[in-house]
């Protein structure tokens, strides 16, 4: 189908499907299916090219700090909406940007590309650069094993035709860094200082794919993690010292940080401003559903998200008073969570109300842990209105670990009616 | 009468992907309710590993890791017949049964051998298998798992399955698992022995009854087995609506 045709088409869907307040990768999937060609029709002739960032956690936020650097400095950037990572969704956000013809007004895209579908991606649209955060422990249910993830990553890290960024602070990454520059890619690298790395309780938390290959990357590092505290992170960006704040405490978002700064170097070179980078992070918040607060009735909820052990092992150490009113939520949207078992839940000392169709599973783990736990409410709206008045009661706010699938029902249900990346 | 149990978890750090270490921390709760003691050590090697055990762990890795964790357990493979002889049990998941057994096909064809604690081998060249699995265990009782691991096992002479699958994603075998003399072995995860307390109070009253200690169930033993037993059933759903 010609192209403006097929973007009245995906217009209309995405105007319908939002009326409906339903899902957002649909005018996608129509629109890739009318027009296979579209993301290199309208994301190709960008002048200062295209980004990746892919990886195992860190992805959307990576991606929203590198867009916020960029547009600070005064670049026009595109960029999918945080988790609309895949093909669709990633039409999806074209079919919002573009005009009726598919043009896209930016100097650059930024996208947050899902690890197993780089391939693919890659295929309609190529990158020149890519930005790897981390390989770590991810949906065994979907991967296998960490392996098969870095197979991935490198196959995308070599369609980059102009560099590679990874977070070397990664073992696996630093390895395949050291592999990629020996095969002749230009790769670029952050480095997190052993200081910073030790400031979370488990570290960075990488998958033990290679971790007896010492990577010997050459060159100097494009920025580095000097110190976490909190909020707040020095980096040494450019021969500068920078301190930033970040959306939220702990050693993940600071080293999502320090990707997009030295992302933000390579692509700005000297133009970069430290202060500038400063007040643009400064300014970021947490992506949507991560570390998000939302008020319902009244009382906030704050939603830790259960997506895998290292980034709900970061978030949970990130918790530094131990949480009043506690809330588990979990569904098949979490096909096999054996892995709670690896967890350790730090300051929560006990869930008051566990949702959800793997709750008696999470009720085992309480069981054997000497945990005590509450009530087990299946519907999830009923378990809120339980945990918020347990909540208002107490005068605390709420603190729940939820997995993808039940934070979008929790929002829904506490009337955050827009849809991912659209707020 | 209180007395001291000790569970030896073997390079844990290493063999203990996707909840597989949980086998440990899950008996020790288990003979901890029944009013015992016991002390959770995690063994690097040689050096500092107790002389005497009461039950040893081992969990699961993933397949870059099989070559390194099996050259790590060479040193041990001394200790470990001392233990067996010793009388402890073994309970393995994944890989970390696996390795327990006289040898492992890899995916690629080549043999690595193993500690030749079961009389079992392992041929990982089928592939992963992955999915939600139900069936009855070598007693009979209603048993659940995850399965998230490579290969398929043989087993020799003296073991039987731990389980017979009633429901399982195609291309499964028909069993999973080996139980026979202070042996247990599975590719469930979940953790299995959560999802299955039974099979956990079997291993805790067979540790008691060799010390001629009582095995009458705990309080705790049936509250788990009453939660477990929601659990599995919400398993059994999903697979059977998944036919």
């Amino acid at each position: 189908m010609g192209k403006i045709p097929a973007f009245v088409v995906a217009k209309l869907l995405r105007f319908l499907t939002r009326l409906r307040g339903g899902g957002s990768a649909f005018p996608g999937y129509v629109l890739l299916k009318l027009r296979p060609t579209i993301l290199t029709d309208s994301l190709g002739h960008l002048a200062d090219g295209i980004v990746f960032v892919s990886g195992s956690n860190g992805k959307s936020t990576t991606t929203t700090m590198v867009v916020s650097l960029l547009r600070a400095h005064g670049k026009t950037v595109f960029s999918n909406p945080a988790g609309g990572n895949l093909p669709q969704g990633l039409a999806s956000a074209v079919a919002a940007t573009a005009s009726l013809t598919g043009r896209i007004s930016a100097d650059v895209a930024v996208l947050e590309v899902d690890e197993a579908y780089g391939g693919i991606i890659a295929d309609a649209i190529t990158p020149d650069w890519v930005v790897l955060t981390n390989l770590q422990v991810d949906q065994l249910n979907r991967f296998g094993e960490p392996e098969h993830v870095y197979a991935l990553l490198h196959d995308l890290a070599q369609r980059a035709t102009r560099g590679v960024l990874v977070n070397a602070g990664d073992p696996n990454l630093r390895a395949m860094g050291t592999q990629l520059q020996a095969a002749g890619h230009h790769v670029f690298w952050v480095e997190i200082s052993p200081e910073a790395a030790s400031s979370a309780p488990h570290g960075l938390v990488p998958a033990e794919v290679f971790p007896e290959i010492p990577g010997n990357l050459t060159g100097d590092p494009v920025a580095t993690l000097g110190a976490v505290e909190g909020s707040n992170a020095t980096l040494a960006v450019g021969g500068e010292r920078v301190d930033v704040k970040l959306p939220g405490p702990g050693l993940h978002y600071a080293v999502d940080a320090t990707l997009a700064a030295g992302m933000a170097r390579v692509l700005l070179g000297s133009e970069l401003s430290s202060p500038t980078l400063a007040e643009a992070m400064s300014d970021s918040q947490p992506v949507f559903g991560r570390g998000e607060k939302i008020t319902y009735r009244g009382t906030e909820v704050s939603l830790i998200m259960m997506k895998n052990l290292p980034s709900l092992q970061v978030n949970i150490d990130a918790l530094t008073t131990r949480p009043d009113v506690t809330w588990v939520a979990v569904d098949e949207g979490t096909p096999d969570p054996s892995w709670i078992y690896d967890v350790d839940l730090g300051v929560i000392d006990h869930i008051d109300v566990i949702t959800g169709t793997k709750a008696w599973q999470w009720a085992l783990l309480c069981e054997h842990r000497g945990i005590p736990y509450g009530e087990v409410i299946q519907p999830t709206a009923e378990a809120l209105d339980r945990v918020v008045a347990l909540a208002a009661a107490k005068g605390s706010p709420v603190t729940a670990v939820v997995n993808y699938e039940q934070m979008m029902l929790i929002r829904r249900i506490a009337g955050y009616k827009e849809l991912e990346g659209s707020s | 009468m209180s007395q001291w149990f000790t569970i030896a978890r073997i390079v844990p750090e290493r063999l203990g992907l996707n909840g597989t270490a949980a086998s440990g921390e899950i008996l020790a709760a288990t003979l901890r309710h029944r009013g015992h003691q016991v002390s959770l050590v995690d063994v690097h090697g040689p050096e500092g590993a107790p002389s005497t055990v009461d039950i040893v762990t081992l969990g699961s890795t993933s397949t870059s890791q099989i070559a390194p964790t099996t050259t790590e357990l060479i040193s041990l493979v001394r200790i470990f017949q001392s233990w067996k002889d010793q009388g402890a049990w073994w309970v393995g998941i994944g890989v970390g049964w696996d390795v327990l057994g006289t040898h492992i096909t890899l995916s690629d064809g080549e043999r690595l051998p193993g500690a030749g604690i079961f009389p079992t081998s392992a041929d990982h060249r089928p592939g992963r298998l992955m999915g939600e699995v139900v069936g009855t265990d070598y007693r009979g009782r209603p048993s659940a798992g995850y399965v998230n691991q490579v290969g398929v096992s043989e087993l020799g002479d003296g073991v039987v399955p731990l389980m017979d699958f009633t429901g399982a994603p195609d291309g499964f075998p028909s069993t999973d698992g080996a139980v026979g003399e202070r042996l247990w072995g599975t590719r469930l995860g979940g953790p299995a022995l959560a999802l299955n307390p039974h099979w956990s109070a079997d291993i805790v009253s067979g540790v008691l009854a060799s010390r001629g200690l009582s095995s009458a169930p705990s309080e705790f033993d049936e509250r788990v087995e009453d939660v477990a037993s929601k659990a599995r059933s919400l398993i059994e759903n999903r697979v059977l609506n998944r036919r």
